[in-house]
């Protein structure tokens, strides 16, 4: 799945990202400063200011360069603060500046439309002030600044939701595209979860260049892995095979033992060695090929379990419904059920199956009334070569996989399999798997 | 009446000879081949009543032996295998294999499965192409050489031996009552292996099995008499 166009990689990604979110920052921006420069005050506010401003111009002109600067703050009133310097008003470049209140104050005094009248908005704290300056004939300034707010107009707050939309809009949309750069990680964090648990596909090798190389990467470990485990299993289940064919040669050999008792013994070790190297072999997945889910009567299935154990002369029920269809991995999960099953039994002299299920969970309840297991060691018998009794008092066969090996099957069904001891006494192995579609 | 004759393949010297051993001190007739030429000219040599064959053969494997060999013949199979998962065992039956013994075996076991093929009518065999062992009835489908039931929305049904058995017998009898002595003195002969369970009891654990949505399983009981199955079963 290569691309002919290379990939301009995360890192030209994130710059392109930036760049996009800082010209649609520029735009909105500009369109700010636009709507200031709409800003105009109401008509008498700016015939005040410009007349203010023509009545100082003349008295600070007509003053000599000494005398101007304190003419200047005799003019300074309570509204207005004016100021004379010989350079030319300062102020931060961005103070949007007022056009069409420029235009008010010239409609009203012609004559300062020569005087290069600069007209700004400035924020100090959250009121707007304006401030600005005229030119006089000497190339000085008079700076002027409105004390009192100018306008009414919340102007303020006009500004910060102007500013906060755009910064949400480009949180949002630099957010989704940094998401939509970054999908092919977060698919290959899913794999990489599922490796061990179950089949894993190849992960699609796209997006940024160095996503690409990672999810190569990973890939290629997934097929060493598999090929790894792949090699071991079959000389595993070959062995196991193998192990077969001598168990067989043994076991026709034994009936010929004159001896009833040595031959029962052999027999009983046979079968002993069979069942060890079955479970060994289920464990291990040397012998089954995946298996794919089909439609099961997982109903029928507890229920033939329970009539397969009473004629086998023990006591057994099922209690649940007649038909509850599920898709299961047939085989394997009949031998999750049919381990639980065979314990129950060992351990105690009445077995219950009870299935239940409701809208979304299915529960499948082994229950024996053997003497059940220490509390604190329910967890670590699910763990595979875990026996409960090292010394083997009640002929406990195989390696101590059969719960493990329940456990893999459930687990492959995405369920959870936990023990939990009865009262008084008894082991209940409680099944829970999502039920999709509940079909009763 | 003569030994039946049974032509037994397997590679493992020692095997071979401890299950022909076993075989003949049981009253059959045994010819041993260790691989797939020796089974040829064994089969040109006299005709064979029944073929064990091992699924793990040198040279060609036991499967693509059993199908050339079902391609031939009509001859009785049963598979010998090292490998006991379940898709082996379906895969040996579904190539037309009459049954599956997995290794290692007992003797008492060999000779009951090799008598019970021997027993089987050979209309209850596959008789040539076409015939994939189906049974349907009422969207229920028999699956014979799988040995599985299906239900009318397509879910596997567990049964127990037994109770596959006895369903086959009331399918193959369809629209017929079986007298239930009838069906005891089968159940004795074919129906399972060492089940005292009264054929009443299996027939009403059937019922619940084959019970669908809302109406019963159409298993009838004749008072007195015996049992029915009251559906037409068409045969594929």
């Amino acid at each position: 799945m290569r691309r002919l166009v290379p990939s301009v990689g995360l890192l030209g990604q994130v710059v392109a990202i930036l760049l996009l979110t800082m010209l649609i920052e520029f735009g909105v921006s500009t369109m700010l400063y636009e709507r200031a420069s709409q800003f105009s005050v109401r008509d008498d506010e700016a015939r005040r200011l410009a007349e203010h401003l023509v009545i100082s111009h003349r008295l600070v002109a007509e003053r000599t360069a000494a005398e101007r600067a304190a003419m200047a703050d005799d003019l300074t009133t309570d509204r207005y603060e004016i100021h004379w310097d010989h350079a030319p008003p300062h102020v931060p470049p961005v103070a949007p500046s007022l056009d069409q209140m420029r235009r008010q104050i010239i409609e009203w005094e012609p004559s300062l439309r020569a005087r290069d009248l600069r007209i700004r908005l400035v924020s100090p704290g959250s009121s707007s002030a304006v401030t600005g300056g005229l030119r006089l004939d000497d190339d000085s300034w008079l700076h002027f600044r409105t004390l009192a707010p100018v306008a009414r107009l919340h102007f303020g707050f006009e500004r910060i939701t102007l500013a906060l939309v755009p910064a949400i809009a480009l949180m949002v949309i630099g957010g989704l595209m940094l998401r939509r750069a970054l999908l092919p990680l977060r698919r290959l964090a899913v794999a990489a979860d599922r490796v061990g648990h179950d089949e894993v596909e190849p992960v699609p090798e796209d997006g940024p260049g160095e996503v690409r190389r990672v999810v190569a990467a990973f890939n290629r470990m997934q097929a060493r892995i598999r090929a790894l485990i792949d090699t071991r299993t079959q000389a595993l289940a070959a062995v196991g095979h193998d192990l077969r064919t001598p168990l067989a040669r043994l076991r026709l050999r034994s009936e010929s033992v004159e001896d009833v008792d040595t031959r029962g013994a052999i027999a009983h070790d046979v079968a002993e060695m069979e069942a060890m190297v079955t479970s060994l072999l289920a464990f291990l997945g040397g012998e089954s090929n995946p298996e794919t889910p089909v439609p099961v009567d997982l109903a029928v299935m507890c229920a033939t379990l329970v009539d397969d154990a009473s004629d086998a002369g023990r006591t057994a029920d099922y209690a649940g419904p007649d038909h509850l269809e599920l898709r299961l991995r047939r085989s394997g999960f009949k031998r999750a059920l049919t381990n639980l099953v065979d314990n129950a039994l060992h351990y105690g002299e009445r077995l219950t199956i009870a299935l239940d299920a409701d809208a979304d969970v299915v529960t499948v309840r082994v229950i024996d009334d053997g003497p059940g297991i220490p509390e604190g060691r329910l967890a670590e018998v699910l763990q595979p070569f875990v026996r409960l009794d090292p010394a083997r008092r009640r002929d406990t066969v195989g390696f101590g996989l059969g719960l493990a090996i329940a456990m893999q099957a459930v687990q492959a069904e995405g369920g959870t399999l936990t023990l939990a001891n009865r009262v008084p006494h008894g082991l209940e192995a409680v099944i829970r798997l999502n039920h999709p579609s509940p079909r009763t | 009446m003569t030994a039946p004759i049974i032509l037994l393949v397997e590679d493992d010297p020692a095997l071979r000879t401890l299950t022909a051993r076993a075989l003949q001190e049981n009253g059959f007739a045994v010819r041993s081949a260790s691989a797939a030429p020796e089974m040829w000219l064994a089969l040109e040599s006299g005709p064979v009543d029944l073929v064990l064959l091992d699924i793990m053969l040198p040279g060609t494997s036991g499967i693509d032996l059993c199908r050339a060999l079902r391609q031939r013949s009509d001859v009785p199979i049963i598979f010998m295998s090292a490998r006991s998962s379940e898709t082996d065992r379906v895969v040996g039956l579904e190539l037309g294999a009459d049954d599956y013994i997995a290794k290692p075996f007992g003797v008492r076991e060999l000779v009951a499965r090799v008598r019970a093929v021997l027993r089987r009518p050979p209309l209850d065999r596959r008789s040539g192409e076409g015939d994939s062992g189906l049974l349907t009835f009422e969207g229920w489908t028999v699956n014979l050489p799988r040995r599985e039931l299906m239900s009318p929305t397509g879910a596997v049904v567990d049964l127990t031996g037994a109770e596959f058995d006895l369903l086959v017998v009331l399918a193959d009898h369809a629209q017929r009552i079986i007298a239930r002595e009838r069906l005891i003195e089968l159940s004795r002969t074919r129906l399972g292996d060492s089940s005292d369970r009264s054929i009443d009891v299996l027939v009403s654990r059937l019922r619940r099995k084959l019970s669908g949505a809302g109406h019963a399983a159409p298993i009838v009981t004749v008072r007195g008499v015996g049992y029915m199955l009251n559906v037409a079963v068409e045969r594929s």
